[in-house]
């Protein structure tokens, strides 16, 4: 069986830490790289010594022996890794949001084709076993006809780059729009015509927003609503969540992905804490990007939804700045459609 | 205190069976156009049933009415009982346009009565909690808060619901609650922006309002839920976060076998006693929101003391419900600054 070669470029969203680990545990992949210029963020995954490291990700793209690089970069580093890994021949799985503006988005989709390279957005939501059974039973028809649909995916205020503009692209808003834009168009297979979105510096004190509302008009007369917000505290017992409450004509789904947990409540710890217990989605979500790679198959999440679940987040922007709904421009060039 | 209930609907029985319990208070009759309706809840309550409001105000010789009736009503009826010297505790929202309540207003003053808004929202236990607990500092400064409000379709089992101009639809008549309880809270609402989906059987909308103090709200309605109607609501604060869910608060809860139905009549128990259904889930009082309510206006108009919810702020509501049916209308935000009344619902 072929195994699927893997170089991990950069650290810095700490997600990687996760992949790595999950990647141990994947038949078909190995690891068999890191580039980071932060040495010391990635020194304890070199003590075991069968990994080779490079400061610069580059000298690491000249490897023959690497089939595939995972890009956990900070946000606006996207891009050039993302182009500079499609001329260097390696398969891509890019960290959300996929980039921080439309033009670099469409040019590392177009990049990525040209050199015939796969390019898989980091989507792990569509892998909870919560949001593949509310798939099922969408399919099913189980409420009729889908008219609005209220998502929740609220955090915890992140530190670092995440929070400084220059590295990251944005705040809360960009952060946390994109899974469920990608769900509400994965799940709903709609596209969305216009966004209005409020936004807050209500929490913390940064120079990024760390609140957001963001409404969308989708097509099929379909309304969705996404909280957005770093708004979970120091002492709340998780990270954050992932709901969607789904209207429909005959009935309503009430999804809470991470419902599936028990409550700790410990003297040895600061506080009363949630242990998810549910199956891992960056497990499964690695595995299918392997598994595509491997067989030569299409990988399951693309470049286009990364860029298009963006969208969502670009126009939530907009229409803060200008104070007013923003009607989604329909883009046809760069092989991008709408209504696929 | 001589009270009288006007309207034998839904919120008429509510009224009528909270005085009935109240010590002080006097329930002197209970009137509907619908004769059947005002003996029926007579009946349940010990008072005499009228069947036209000049009879119940003429021989009941009530201090206080209560008016349960059909929104684009409410004016009307406080005016007659206005006239009559009465004071009026009207149900919400407080009329069909800013003018009716305007109206309303100025000839409640002008004959001397009190004229108190039943929004009772305020008065849920679990709400009064969080709002202490907010008061108190415990989550910091509230910024971004949740509502949401769901439950069958009232038009199913009365018709004037299913008219937007009578009741507003589940924004004016059901979400405007948890806008008063917002208003509360997080103080006057700076902008509006709306969403509204509707179908004979569902009426589903949220409105995000952006407080002046820089808070967001999404609050949710729908009428048409298929389940039971519950409510719950969280605020995120710069310090905590605090949830409630009534849902959650269901402190009894019954599961009984199927077949004990048979079982009741066959050992020759009642079988017109109302049995317990299949599933029943619970949060029992001994004193209902409404009983705190009611029995608090009945305070107010002895002691002339102002309610803690005004009939300002009943205004405010319904005007930021107005802002929010325009917005769902119109599809675009609306600012409440300059807000004009067009003098009535959007239809």
């Amino acid at each position: 069986m072929k195994r699927l070669r893997i170089g991990m470029i950069s650290f810095a969203h700490s997600h990687a830490f996760s992949y790595y680990r999950e990647l141990a545990a994947i038949e078909n992949a190995e690891v068999v790289a890191i580039a980071d210029e932060n040495r010391e963020r990635v020194q304890s995954l070199l003590e075991h010594g069968h990994l080779s490291y490079y400061d610069d990700y580059r000298d690491m793209l000249k490897l023959p022996e690497i089939d595939a690089v995972i890009i956990c970069s900070e946000n606006v580093n996207h891009a050039s890794m993302v182009m500079d890994s499609a001329r260097a021949g390696k398969h891509v799985l890019c960290e959300k949001p996929l980039g921080v503006a439309m033009d670099e988005m469409k040019i590392m989709i177009e990049i990525c084709s040209k050199y015939g390279v796969q390019l898989m957005t980091a989507f792990p939501c569509r892998y909870l076993p919560a949001v593949v059974e509310t798939k099922k039973a969408l399919e099913r028809g189980d409420i009729g006809q889908v008219v609005a649909v209220k998502g929740y995916n609220r955090g915890t205020a992140p530190e670092g780059w995440f929070v400084e503009s220059s590295l990251s692209g944005g705040g809360a808003i960009l952060d946390h729009t994109v899974h469920i834009a990608d769900l509400l168009r994965w799940l709903f297979k709609r596209e969305p015509l216009a966004v209005y979105a409020e936004q807050g510096h209500l929490f913390h004190d940064l120079e990024v927003e760390d609140s957001g509302m963001v409404h969308i008009e989708f097509d099929q007369g379909m309304i969705a609503f996404i909280d957005t917000s770093w708004s979970r505290n120091r002492k709340f017992p998780f990270w954050g969540d992932l709901k969607l409450d789904i209207i429909g004509t005959e009935g309503v789904i009430h999804m809470d992905a991470f419902a599936q947990k028990n409550e700790v409540y410990s003297d040895l710890e600061d506080k009363a804490r949630w242990s998810y217990w549910g199956e891992r989605m960056n497990y499964y979500m690695l595995q299918d990007f392997v598994d595509a790679l491997v067989a030569e198959k299409g990988v399951p999440v693309t470049g286009e939804d990364g860029l298009l679940a963006t969208t969502i987040a670009l126009a939530a922007y907009e229409s803060i700045q200008r104070e007013s709904k923003v009607t989604m421009e329909k883009e046809n060039e760069h092989g991008v459609l709408y209504g696929q | 205190m001589r009270v009288a209930v006007l309207g034998c609907g839904t919120m008429g029985g509510v009224h009528a069976r909270s005085y009935a319990k109240l010590k002080d208070v006097e329930l002197v009759g209970v009137c509907d156009v619908e004769e059947d309706e005002a003996v029926r809840l007579a009946n349940a309550c010990g008072t005499t049933a009228y069947s036209r409001f000049e009879d119940m105000l003429d021989e009941g010789r009530p201090d206080v009415v209560s008016i349960c009736l059909p929104t684009s009503l409410h004016c009307m009826y406080t005016v007659m009982a206005a006239e009559a010297g009465v004071h009026v505790i009207c149900e919400k929202p407080v009329s069909s346009t800013a003018k009716e309540a305007e109206m309303m207003d100025v000839i409640c003053r002008a004959n001397q009565v009190q004229l108190l808004i039943a929004h009772v929202g305020r008065f849920f236990p679990a709400y009064t909690d969080v709002a202490r607990q907010i008061k108190a500092g415990v989550i910091g400064k509230p910024g971004v808060v949740h509502a949401r409000r769901i439950g069958p379709h009232p038009g199913l089992m009365k018709n004037w619901y299913n008219k937007e101009w009578d009741s507003g639809g589940v924004i004016m008549d059901l979400m405007i609650h948890d806008i008063d309880y917002m208003r509360s809270l997080l103080g006057e609402v700076r902008s509006v922006y709306a969403q509204r989906r509707t179908f004979p059987h569902l009426d589903y909308a949220w409105v995000t309002l952006r407080f002046e103090q820089g808070a967001i709200a999404n609050l949710e309605g729908m009428w048409g839920y298929p389940g039971p109607f519950q409510t719950s609501m969280e605020f995120a604060g710069d310090r905590g976060v605090i949830h409630a869910n009534s849902e959650v608060a269901k402190s009894v809860m019954i599961h009984r076998a199927v077949g004990s139905a048979e079982r009741i009549s066959t050992t020759g128990a009642d079988p017109s006693r109302e049995h317990t259904p299949i599933v029943l889930r619970k949060s029992p009082e001994f004193e209902t929101a409404y009983d705190r309510e009611l029995s608090h206006f009945i305070q107010c108009i002895q002691s002339g003391s102002q309610p803690e919810v005004t009939f300002q702020d009943a205004c405010m509501a319904s005007r930021v419900a107005r802002a929010a049916l325009e917005s769902a209308h119109s599809g675009l935000p609306v600012n409440m600054l300059g807000f004009e009344e067009k003098g009535g619902l959007i239809g």
